[in-house]
């Protein structure tokens, strides 16, 4: 390693020591909320998951017209095949939609109709693209149009919730991630501030000398990262530990992936770099 | 060397330098007297190109203020030493680390830098405290670590603003001492103070300023 690099690196690390009460608070604060951040991310994920699973069982009921024969619902099934967002089809005869409803209900409509009154059905399940309010609707639209269907039953208003109360998560998400990044940012950039303002003379005395804008302005994006990640690395353990607490007690409950324990870490050094360069590019005129 | 070409300087309305034409040639003593605010220290920094003229051109060797790049300027001052009335010394480090400094930040290999340094404080007679901080050196001390680390470079013009402003007499005749000996091995000097006293014993070209206006 040069000794251009060695200084940066030792200049950086002298930075965080010469702003210690500035650069504790801005750690902690990064930590905090890079830390909430996480275990956000962590249930948002895991949310997520669990819509996906329960939009994935949910499914289209297309009841036929009781007059079809065999080879005409062969022929529909194949239609409904062609149908687009369309991923499984399952037929229920008659008979089998009978011996469902015995069990669902525990009453047999023979004893009081005296005979089978539940029609033929296929039941659907759609493409994940199309596991959305507005995709079923799609896709159920469609069926609705071919010969032989008589109709067409699905949960649309569930969907509909659904929908919204993930893309409301979703959106929480964004919001979150947008003003605590930001924050994060100006925070470290203001650290760096309190560091060049106590530098000043040092900062003269490199440009005196010869030294290089890249030279001057190394140190100080150093300890902005720094700062951004050793406020993320606590973030991460916290994440891990809260994510290995949950799991300890309910251990099918969280799935998580190893990007999104370290998503802090990363998030970390990102706004480290970013707030030292907005610190920079704001208060040191070289 | 440097050529100052009717160079104009002015700043918030104020005129600090009107018209100057110097030419310092490699290897001249030049001291530049006139009373505080006649624009000393302003012909210094463009020289430095720290600042840039209002209106006309200053030329050190190849550079030239109407087309240096701003990277260009770097490099330009590694080869202009400029010492200063109040030393502009780094206070939490040694005097190794202070002239090592000008070594460090422009990336110079760990082994020449020790060899360099040492040298060079051998030139100023402070090889025996090249430890010592900053606090426990004299003016006169302090003043030779700023001139050890403006010459470690090897610069080929040594710009001095008012640099015995803050010492005493012995100690301002062990620092002009030092620059004739520098100043004998080849260096250029442009040596800026208010002192009439200080220069009539020294035998160089002396360059009066006076309101912005320089005359011989």
């Amino acid at each position: 390693m040069s000794m251009n690099l060695i200084y940066s690196f030792r200049e950086g690390f002298v930075g965080l020591r010469r702003a210690r009460l500035a650069s504790l608070l801005t750690i902690s604060t990064v930590a905090v909320t890079l830390t909430l951040l996480g275990i956000f991310l962590v249930l948002t994920f895991n949310i997520q998951r669990v819509v996906e699973h329960f939009k994935s069982r949910m499914a289209l009921e297309v009841f036929l017209d009781n007059s079809l024969n065999s080879d005409e619902i062969e022929k529909l099934e194949e239609r409904l095949r062609k149908v687009e967002g369309v991923d499984t089809v399952v037929f229920i005869s008659r008979q089998e939609a009978l011996e469902q409803f015995r069990r669902e209900f525990g009453e047999d409509p023979l004893d009081l109709l005296g005979e089978n009154p539940l029609p033929p059905s296929f039941q659907i399940k759609c493409k994940q693209e199309f596991r959305s309010h507005q995709g079923i609707e799609t896709v159920a639209r469609d069926i609705e149009k071919i010969e032989g269907v008589d109709e067409v039953v699905y949960r649309g208003q569930l969907f509909r919730i659904v929908d919204r109360y993930s893309r409301i998560v979703l959106l929480t998400d964004a919001i979150l991630l947008c003003v605590v990044f930001l924050s994060a940012v100006l925070l470290v950039a203001n650290t760096l501030r309190l560091t060049i303002l106590s530098q000043m003379k040092t900062i003269h005395i490199m440009e005196l000398v010869g030294a290089t804008k890249r030279f001057i302005r190394r140190p100080y994006t150093i300890q902005g990262v720094l700062q951004g990640g050793i406020g993320g690395t606590i973030g991460s353990l916290v994440v891990w530990g809260f994510e290995e607490g949950i799991r300890l007690r309910f251990p099918q409950l969280l799935e998580v992936f190893p990007l999104l324990i370290l998503s802090p870490l990363l998030l970390g050094f990102l706004l480290g770099f970013l707030g030292s360069q907005l610190g920079l590019r704001r208060f040191l005129k070289v | 060397m440097i050529q100052l070409s009717d160079v104009w300087y002015w700043i918030h309305g104020e005129q600090i330098l009107s018209g100057v034409n110097l030419r310092v040639e490699a290897g001249d003593f030049v001291c530049l007297v006139g009373p505080s605010g006649a624009g000393k220290s302003t012909l210094l920094r463009l020289v430095h190109m720290e600042i840039f003229p209002s209106r006309g051109k200053v030329k050190v060797t190849d550079y030239e203020t109407d087309s240096i790049r701003a990277k260009e300027i770097p490099l330009f001052r590694r080869r202009v030493g400029m010492i200063f009335q109040d030393f502009k010394l780094l206070e939490d480090r040694d005097v190794f680390e202070n002239v090592a400094f000008a070594l460090w930040a422009t990336g110079v290999p760990r082994k020449r830098i020790k060899k360099k340094v040492f040298q060079v404080l051998a030139e100023v007679g402070l090889s025996h405290k090249r430890y010592a901080m900053m606090t426990e050196l004299s003016g006169g001390e302090q003043q030779r670590v700023a001139i050890a680390r403006a010459l470690v470079n090897e610069p080929f013009v040594l710009l001095a603003d008012e640099a015995t402003g803050n010492l005493d007499a012995e100690a301002t005749e062990e620092v002009l001492e030092l620059l004739r000996k520098i100043n004998r091995k080849g260096t250029a000097i442009l040596l800026a103070t208010h002192s009439e006293n200080l220069v009539s014993n020294i035998p160089t070209r002396i360059v009066k300023i006076h309101e912005g206006r320089v005359s011989e």
